[in-house]
């Protein structure tokens, strides 16, 4: 299987034997060894998720990159987090999700409101299976654990991912009345309640000076 | 004269009395003591020679020299900032990366077409920086700019490294480079990975590559 390292913060370093990775297209920065890079359609799931991905919007470009030696990618300078899932299902936007294990099935699903207030369209992207993902953060992001009896409110365009079993709904801050002229029909969150993780970069506008 | 590390997007160096220090104009950030920065026509050595070749070459970022006694802080652009020590060998950077220099270093010019052929011409207009490259030789110390940090990957015989164009920042050593496609019919029916061209490094050296397809 193929081996994820962090190679300081930015830079993603893939470990293959034969093996193959997905990646989002033009992602790598450079290899060692042999590879080669193939574009996808998308991310798996055949002719009807293809067809699915069309219809939605939330299509990525993917490549398939299968070699021997160590692959580099990155994305603009972005922070990476690397995902470990155990059959698990992780809900991501796509484009956040920088690489994932060819083992990992991806596929889309249906977000509501959510999506279309993040301007990332109605759907949003799954990974399930058995293996690691890469994703990538504007600064480095936290993970925030949901129980039942700590829901969560994120701001959507601080979300990247999740996982577990959640719920999400979609609320207008109606106490944060003085932001709405400011942050441009922004003073809204997402209410995440249940079992599970959130991941939460630290959105750009809300920093000093970008990405410091 | 090294390069003190204060964040990831700013260095110090020390400058003596007698020793001189050459920087991008207008990257000095802060300086204590009695230092003087007079711009630099020639933009280094090698004397009317050396910058006719960099005008003639468009390797010719404006560069001031730095003398006196007292520490200078230097950044540009909120670029990340990675300190290379040379010992003798020589560096091979874009002057537009360069953010500032031990004046020890000998500064030159080459021509990347040379190398590699057609494809070491093609590689100038793929990655946008040109056929020409500034080289550091000699004893010391340079920092250069990148957008995002740097990753070091050596380079060994039988261990070529591949590198994205648009990716590349610097090398250094004893390396060949040459610009490899990986374009096939998929390529040419719009299918494209993303990853058409790759800078080919081999021989014995490291190279320098940042985090970002972003140009500086």
């Amino acid at each position: 299987m193929a081996q994820f390292r962090l190679q300081g913060s930015r830079v993603l370093a893939v470990d293959l034997t034969g093996d193959s990775v997905k990646a989002k297209n033009g992602a790598m920065v450079a290899y060692e060894g042999e590879m080669t890079f193939k574009k996808r359609t998308g991310g798996g799931e055949g002719l009807r998720g293809m067809v699915t991905r069309r219809l939605t919007g939330e299509q990525m470009a993917v490549m398939e990159v299968k070699g021997h030696g160590t692959c580099y990618f990155a994305d603009r300078a972005s922070e990476i987090n690397l995902v470990s899932l155990r059959g698990e299902k992780l809900y991501v936007e796509s484009s956040n999700l920088l690489c994932t294990d060819s083992a990992l099935r991806t596929g889309t699903s249906f977000t509501g409101l959510r999506g279309s207030a993040q301007g990332n369209g109605l759907f949003t992207t799954t990974v399930e299976g058995t293996g690691q993902a890469a994703l990538v953060s504007a600064g480095t992001a936290v993970v925030l654990r949901v129980t039942p009896q700590t829901p969560l409110q994120v701001d959507p365009g601080a979300y990247i991912a999740h996982t577990g079993g959640l719920k999400q709904h979609f609320q207008a801050g109606v106490n944060f009345r003085a932001l709405i002229g400011e942050s441009g029909g922004e003073s809204f969150q997402i209410r995440f309640e249940g079992d599970g993780l959130v991941y939460v970069q630290p959105s750009e506008r809300n920093t000093i000076g970008g990405e410091v | 004269m090294p390069f003190n590390v204060l964040t990831s997007r700013m260095v110090e160096a020390q400058v003596m009395p007698g020793q001189t220090l050459f920087s991008q104009r207008g990257a000095m950030l802060a300086y204590r003591g009695d230092v003087r920065f007079t711009p630099s026509i020639t933009g280094g050595q090698g004397g009317v020679r050396g910058m006719i070749g960099r005008r003639v070459a468009n390797e010719a970022t404006p560069l001031m020299t730095v003398e006196g006694q007292g520490t200078v802080m230097f950044g540009h652009g909120g670029h990340h900032v990675h300190v290379i020590d040379l010992v003798g060998d020589t560096l091979y950077v874009e002057s537009d990366r360069l953010l500032a220099f031990d004046g020890s270093l000998r500064q030159g010019t080459m021509f990347l077409g040379s190398q590699g052929g057609v494809m070491g011409m093609v590689r100038g207009q793929v990655t946008g920086q040109g056929l020409f490259t500034t080289t550091l030789e000699g004893q010391g110390s340079a920092a250069v700019m990148a957008h995002g940090g740097v990753l070091e990957l050596p380079i060994g015989p039988g261990r070529p490294v591949h590198v994205d164009p648009q990716a590349y920042v610097a090398h250094r050593g004893d390396v060949r480079n040459k610009l490899s496609t990986a374009i096939g019919w998929r390529e040419m029916v719009g299918r494209g990975s993303g990853e058409a061209f790759q800078l080919e490094l081999s021989g014995t050296g490291m190279v320098y590559v940042q985090a970002s397809e972003e140009k500086l």
